[in-house]
């Protein structure tokens, strides 16, 4: 009889991939069959333990069967694997918070790069660089909508009136830092804000409608130029972008449009926001122009410091021209009729602020004189 | 077959094993979705089909690799993260399956991998293309891995230790 089988060979034989000379010596050796069996035993033990029926979440089957759907219509292409899921949308920094906190509009730049072949992390990897590079020398017009809710609807002083959508117009001549207007108006075409700042003439104008009354604040720009607001909204586009491109999950969808072909991508719908994360985002997407990678439409859900937060922004029109083309009253708001207008004084990097500390001393003002 | 079909008939043994590996759920859940995508255009390139169970297993283990890699890349991982999946509850009175689970859940990632293709009723070539070891290592290391499981296995058995303790209920925590 042939020697006693080792361990592996024991194991091979559990495992039905033995060879037939170790099967014949379990056959007739009682001390390896009963070695064999007792293998057999711990798998079927193991096999029990992972093999109990495990429900498989409904919301996972749906999210299976739609990127199946999708990737059968249309360009699906998986970043290739890199790792993280849910938790490299995990993002954190002070220029992120502080981007998140104010930012609450968006600004499109104009992009230049052409490619027609991507993965959805290429694309997004372009979206994110054109934000991040510097601007042309242009005057840019931008028309958009702005759905807010959660954090940033909060901020914001008028929530549109209580629905939380704004159209928003803004102009930013690239060859002039700091130099910008931007106005929002409810649904029905009402001005609800503006703000205008001119480095050449020194001025930063406000303006907000409270309960129908208009009110106009007007300061001197602060000696020291920080982020506009343009600016401060570029990168809270640019941040986003960055979130959706640390999704291992990303799928890209090719769309002829009327204007041309665009690119959406979609980052699925993750669990519950993590509780550490400063911001987590849990489902967004994203349309980009496939020509130059512009941003024409941007959608996310999520949460800021546990508070959740969504908003989504919907590009309508886009022009760019040269600074010698546009009047010079462009970065001025005109008083409007029957405006409160307050002097605040010397600005701060911050209008809102301005805003709301001149209000407080009109009203300590106004107190003293009864 | 087509792939909602497949999804049909591997999805869930498919999350099993993700979640086994992975131990958190919304990590085990983008595997599967990772695998079946996959799959999709693996089917559409025409790609073999003759041992699709293999194959799925194969591209889901590569999958959780990745996340695991990503895991150590940019987050620090509490032990707390690891114990996310509620495990299924077990016909299992006396607790005999518990304690198995419990030694599994504290094996090391390759000895878990092995013994989890293992049960899904792999060959031994499946095992290594998934496991990315060569053939003819497949039976000394599994092997070695149920001889770890077991030797855990035997000493909770002895120690009594209270095996919930390895998948608390989240709702705890």
């Amino acid at each position: 009889m042939n020697p006693c089988l080792n361990s592996i060979q024991i194991q091979a034989v559990a495992d039905g991939e033995a060879g037939a000379a170790e099967r014949a010596h379990v056959a007739t050796c009682g001390a390896c069959a009963a070695r064999v069996a007792r293998r057999r035993q711990q798998i079927t033990e193991i096999e029990q333990t992972l093999n109990a029926p495990v429900a498989m979440p409904a919301s996972l089957a749906e999210r299976v069967d739609t990127a199946l759907a999708t990737g059968a219509a249309g360009a699906t292409r998986l970043r290739p694997s890199s790792g993280g899921g849910r938790r490299r949308w995990i993002y954190s920094g002070f220029a992120v918070a502080v981007a998140t906190l104010i930012a609450v509009l968006f600004i499109v730049p104009a992009v230049r790069k052409h490619d027609t072949t991507v993965s959805a992390a290429e694309i997004l990897a372009k979206s994110a660089n054109q934000l991040a590079a510097a601007p042309a020398a242009n005057v840019e017009r931008l028309v958009y909508e702005l759905v807010l809710d959660g954090v940033p609807r909060e901020i914001m002083p008028d929530h549109a009136n209580g629905t939380g959508a704004y159209r928003v117009q803004e102009v930013i001549d690239h060859s002039v830092a700091g130099r910008y207007r931007l106005a929002t108006y409810d649904p029905s075409g009402v001005e609800l804000s503006s703000v205008a700042q001119d480095p050449a003439t020194g001025r930063r104008v406000m303006t907000v409608r409270v309960d129908g009354q208009p009110y106009r604040f007007e300061t001197t720009l602060p000696a020291t130029q920080t982020l506009s607001v343009p600016e401060i909204e570029r990168l809270h586009m640019q941040a986003t972008v960055t979130l959706m491109q640390a999704s291992g999950n990303q799928r890209v969808q090719v769309i002829d449009a009327p204007d041309g072909r665009e690119y959406r991508i979609d980052v699925p719908r993750v669990s519950t926001a993590t509780p550490a994360a400063v911001w987590d985002l849990m489902e967004a997407h994203l349309i980009v122009d496939a020509s130059d990678f512009h941003v024409v439409e941007l959608a996310v859900k999520g949460a800021f410091l546990k508070q959740p937060y969504s908003f989504s922004y919907k590009l309508l029109t886009h022009d760019v021209e040269s600074p010698d083309s546009v009047p010079a009253d462009t970065f001025d708001v005109p008083v409007e009729p029957g405006a409160i207008v307050i002097d605040a004084g010397e600005g701060s990097p911050v209008p809102a602020a301005d805003a709301f500390q001149a209000s407080l001393r009109e009203l300590a003002k106004a107190r003293q004189k009864r | 077959m087509e792939a909602r079909e497949l999804f049909e008939a591997h999805g869930a043994a498919i999350y099993r094993f993700a979640a086994v590996l992975l131990k958190h759920p919304q990590d085990a859940e983008d595997c599967v979705q990772e695998t079946f995508l996959k799959l999709l255009r693996h089917l559409a390139a025409g790609g073999e089909t003759t041992n699709i169970r293999g194959w799925l297993f194969t591209v889901a283990a590569n999958a959780a690799r990745d996340r695991q890699r990503g895991r150590a890349r940019w987050i620090p991982w509490l032990p707390a993260h690891d114990r996310e999946v509620p495990p299924a509850p077990l016909p299992d009175e006396d607790g005999r399956l518990a304690r198995a689970r419990a030694a599994l859940a504290a094996l090391a990632p390759r000895d878990r991998m092995l013994l989890t293709l293992r049960a899904q009723g792999l060959s031994y070539r499946d095992i290594a293309s998934a496991a990315k070891i060569a053939p003819v290592s497949v039976g000394r290391l599994l092997a070695r891995a149920l001889d770890r499981w077991a030797a855990a296995n035997e000493q909770r058995e002895n120690s009594h230790e209270p095996v919930f303790e390895q998948y608390p209920d989240p709702g705890r925590r």
